[in-house]
């Protein structure tokens, strides 16, 4: 029987939340990988996207503010057969873990990263976050926003994400498609999702974003993947990069690159460590029979002997 | 064999081969079978500022340093200068004659402040302001000099390249001719330090001749100081002798950020990261490696461990003060979600960037105190580097066994001291077994049905169950009903009142020497083994005294420690730092007072001569607080 991947728990997220939307679309994700009960994990760090591993019947951390990342680092490090997901809101993976969200960018360990993108601190009561445009003033903003906005998308692709796409949260369709290519991607994908904030943000909300998305993959040449035998990756990063600039007129939803040439970090290891894939740290025996150590200090520490 | 108690101090410059210098003498010393004991000193700096080894051999077993040194080896005129203090009667100054015109105004890497000292110094006593009159104020405060011309004798040696790259073997080696170490031992230290490197081995092998044969030729050469049967023994650090604990100890995860002197540790296991397996049935069940990950910052560094633990992973961490405080927050995360988690703290001096590549132990009342809200954790340190080894492997067997953050203390003066070590014993200490779930029913992560507060921890990819830093129900989801969290609390602080029982006292506090005498010496880390002679030495002198050493800080091992503290008469803490902080753990568990103490906070180790100075003073009546200022 396919693994049930809610849990029973009442979801207290507010009425309208694009967040339900993003659930949704993780629950069909993990339903149409086939994926068992202890295949994959869900982390996330803190606000309202935090609580998302636990709807998940699967198992879940729901870590500090900002460190969803780091966490699902460690535990794709030492068990990299689970598919980790990591589920951060706008102010949790760009502002208080924006140097993990970079850090990561270069790593490309194997997470699937879910940004739950709708400009504002939902939890504390409407800050304004690192999406939000300068000069922007939501109904709980006492003045207009001061900082300027961050890009996440054009930020993944200078980070070096192998995979970074945008979705929708009002578009479950289209993104649970997303969330499984980007599971299916060795290396570490982001995906950017638009969603309203109903009760904080009045500006971004669900029929600001349905007049303004498109779909990349509409446009039939659109091509986002890059492999070994592509011509000019250059040239798809240039395309991926303008459109990831597109915001005022219209907002482009899809698959922005997808470059299997970038090794994952845990094949970058498996070339130094012994065994490193077959036998990760999650799975060693570290103690005999009798419950002593098995490592040879002797043999190991040679240069130390004199 | 002669017997031999001899201290030396080489210095030169940064980057300008020190190390080496050190590691021969340290091996020369070890191959004619003597115990060695050494620390380093250098600046936050990558080549040009002062650098020294503080090496002490004897014929038997060493465990501190003494202090001035009876050799003191300059490299470099930095060297005279900055040592002007490190002189007593007798100390033999080992120099390159040409230094002798070299200016201090020239000595451009010499810190201001200290410059300026060195400057008063030698305007006082009327002595002009280069190495000749340093060397002049030397001689007048007891000192032997012993002008080698350095470029002359390798000249002979080797006729290409530059000379100076071969003053530090030079130096080592004309330093043990002096002391009488034979030049084979020198020799085959040699082959070992470069081993392999035939075009660097051969011209260092004709340097230690031609130092020899000047040292016989100008009788400056030692009686022979003999030789035993050299053992198989481990040459190894503080840093060393964790990371190989750690591994012992089932450490298959760490993470670090670089920091010194913490980030030495990780380096280590990460050259040692296809680990190698005992024979037998080890052999069979030996796969893989050790994974090391550099993070971005500490704050990563101590939630990705936390995250490999939760795969079944015995993990950890290394840091050092300042990215200590940045770990603060995940350390209250391991805490609530009871996460086995060791973080190896490398305490140096502070408080900010303070004294970075400099001894402290000014951060014990934060280890006890990091992170916000009640959490249990335990706290251990370590002393020497035998300790550092085993408990490294206590440590990742506690964090197991509770389930609990375990701060590992170890101060900058024990990760760069260097001791050998006569064996590893693979049977000292057992690799814990995991707390697993049966299977049966629900797994419930916090379950509260247990009586030692322990519930069995499942693994990621083998059982389902949540974490989260909220309060949280037995399931892991977020709770903030009243009953449940009073509950998930005190379920949490059972564990301490388990530990506190289980863990033997022998394995918190330690007493050394004659149990009855009247004066006790308390302290804890690298001040163990200076300590324990400095009691013999005083005991020997007639003021009879004894050792109480501090292992544990969480839990404290109260009733011993006031019991202990409640025989003697006089208690003296020796600690590192200003405030006295161990002393004020003591009084926060016991009630006991300790009035006297013996501080030092300059940054530089503990040396055996001013702590019986120290202790005398003290027991003397004269003083109830000393500071200590040995070290350049």
């Amino acid at each position: 029987m396919a693994h049930n991947f809610r849990t029973d728990l009442t979801i207290d997220w507010c009425p309208g939340c694009g967040d339900f939307g993003i659930l949704t679309s993780m629950i069909q994700a993990l339903g149409e990988m086939n994926y068992g009960p202890h295949d994959a994990v869900v982390i996330s760090g803190i606000g309202c996207s935090g609580k998302t591993p636990h709807y998940v019947n699967l198992a879940g951390a729901h870590t500090l503010h900002g460190r969803g990342i780091p966490f699902a680092t460690g535990v794709k490090l030492a068990n990299p057969k689970l598919k980790v997901l990591v589920t951060g809101g706008d102010g949790d993976l760009l502002s208080i873990g924006a140097g993990h969200f970079v850090a990561e960018g270069r790593r490309n360990t194997g997470l699937t990263i879910i940004l739950f993108d709708n400009e504002v601190y939902g939890l504390t009561k409407g800050q304004a976050a690192p999406t939000m445009p300068l000069g922007m003033q939501t109904k709980s903003l006492t003045k207009p926003n001061v900082y300027n906005r961050v890009n996440p998308v054009a930020m993944a692709l200078a980070a070096g994400y192998s995979f970074v796409a945008r979705g929708f949260s009002f578009d479950t369709k289209q993104l649970k498609e997303i969330i499984k290519r980007g599971l299916m991607n060795d290396g570490s994908s982001l995906i950017d999702v638009l969603q309203p904030c109903p009760t904080y943000n009045n500006i971004n909300t669900m029929d600001f974003y349905r007049q303004k998305v498109y779909k990349l993959e509409d446009d039939k040449s659109w091509d986002p993947i890059i492999t070994e035998s592509t011509k000019d990756p250059m040239e798809k990063y240039r395309l991926a990069n303008s459109r990831a600039l597109e915001w005022d007129e219209k907002i482009p939803t899809g698959i922005f690159i997808e470059n299997r040439t970038i090794p994952s970090f845990t094949k970058r290891l498996n070339e130094y460590i012994p065994n490193y894939l077959t036998s990760p740290p999650a799975t060693q025996s570290i103690s005999d029979s009798k419950g002593y150590t098995i490592v040879d200090p002797a043999r190991t520490f040679a240069d130390k002997i004199v | 064999m002669t017997k031999l108690d001899v201290n030396v101090v080489i210095g030169g410059p940064q980057g300008g081969g020190i190390d080496t210098s050190a590691n021969l003498m340290s091996r020369a010393f070890a191959f004619s079978g003597f115990d060695i004991f050494s620390t380093r000193e250098f600046h936050s700096n990558i080549k040009g500022r002062h650098s020294y080894v503080h090496i002490r051999a004897r014929d038997t077993k060493v465990q501190g340093l003494k202090y001035p040194p009876d050799i003191l080896v300059a490299l470099d005129p930095d060297t005279i200068f900055e040592h002007f203090e490190d002189i007593g009667k007798g100390t033999k100054v080992i120099y390159d004659s040409s230094f002798a015109t070299s200016e201090l105004s020239q000595a451009r890497m010499i810190m201001r402040d200290t410059a300026s000292r060195i400057k008063s110094v030698l305007d006082e006593n009327k002595l002009e302001n280069n190495v000749k009159g340093m060397l002049e104020y030397m001689k007048s405060h007891g000192g032997i000099l012993f002008p080698i011309p350095f470029e002359e004798i390798v000249r002979k040696a080797v006729d290409d390249g530059v000379p100076s790259r071969y003053y530090n073997t030079l130096g080592a080696a004309i330093t043990l001719s002096i002391i009488g170490i034979e030049s084979e031992s020198t020799k085959e230290a040699i082959k070992h330090i470069f081993g392999g490197k035939e075009k660097v081995i051969a011209p260092n092998l004709k340097v230690v001749d031609e130092a020899y044969r000047y040292a016989q030729d100008n009788k400056l050469a030692g009686e022979s100081a003999g030789k035993k049967a050299k053992l198989s023994q481990f040459l190894l650090t503080g840093n060393d002798g964790a990371a190989i604990g750690k591994l012992m100890g089932g450490l298959r995860f760490q993470t670090y950020y670089p920091i010194t002197p913490a980030s030495d540790e990780s380096s280590i296991l990460e050259e040692h990261e296809a680990v190698k397996w005992l024979s037998g049935e080890a052999e069979t069940l030996g796969s893989g490696g050790v994974t090391v990950v550099q993070t971005e910052d500490e704050i990563s560094a101590v939630v990705m461990a936390a995250g490999a633990a939760m795969t079944g992973t015995r993990s950890a961490t290394a840091t050092s003060g300042p990215g200590f405080s940045l770990m603060a927050e995940g350390i209250s995360f391991a805490g609530m979600d009871e996460i086995p988690l060791v973080i190896t703290l490398y305490q140096r001096g502070g408080p900010s960037t303070g004294l970075p590549t400099r001894n402290g132990q000014s951060d014990l009342l934060f280890a006890l105190n990091t992170g916000h809200g009640e959490f249990p954790r335990i706290v251990l340190s370590s002393g020497d580097v035998g300790e550092c080894i085993y408990d490294s492997m206590k440590a990742l067997n506690y964090a197991q066994r509770y389930q609990l953050p375990v701060l590992h203390l170890i101060d900058k003066n024990l990760a760069n001291t260097t001791e050998l070590v006569d064996g590893i014993d693979i049977k000292k200490e057992k690799v814990y077994g995991r707390n697993e779930p049966d299977g049966n029913g629900t797994y419930k992560r916090y379950s509260l049905d247990t009586k030692d507060g322990v519930s069995a921890i499942g693994a990621f990819g083998k059982n389902i169950f949540w974490l989260t830093g909220d309060e949280h129900d037995e399931l892991g989801h977020v709770t903030e009903d009243t009953v449940m969290r009073e509950a998930q609390m005190e379920k949490r602080f059972r564990k301490v009142k388990v530990a506190a029982e289980e863990i033997p006292v022998e394995e918190k506090a330690v007493i050394y020497g004659d149990k009855n005498a009247k004066i006790t010496i308390v302290t804890w880390g690298s001040q163990k083994g200076p300590a324990i002679e400095a009691a013999e030495i005083l005991s020997k002198q007639g003021i009879k005294c004894r050792v109480l050493y501090l292992r544990m800080f969480m839990p404290f091992p109260s009733e011993f420690v006031e019991k202990e503290l409640r025989a003697g008469q006089t208690n003296i803490i020796v600690e590192s730092n200003m405030l006295g902080q161990a002393a004020q753990v003591i009084r926060m568990n016991t009630g006991v007072d300790i009035s006297n103490r013996i501080l030092k906070y300059n940054g530089r180790h503990v040396t055996v001569d001013e702590l019986v100075d120290g202790v005398k003073r003290i027991a003397q009546g004269k003083e109830k607080d000393v500071v200590l200022k040995n070290g350049a």
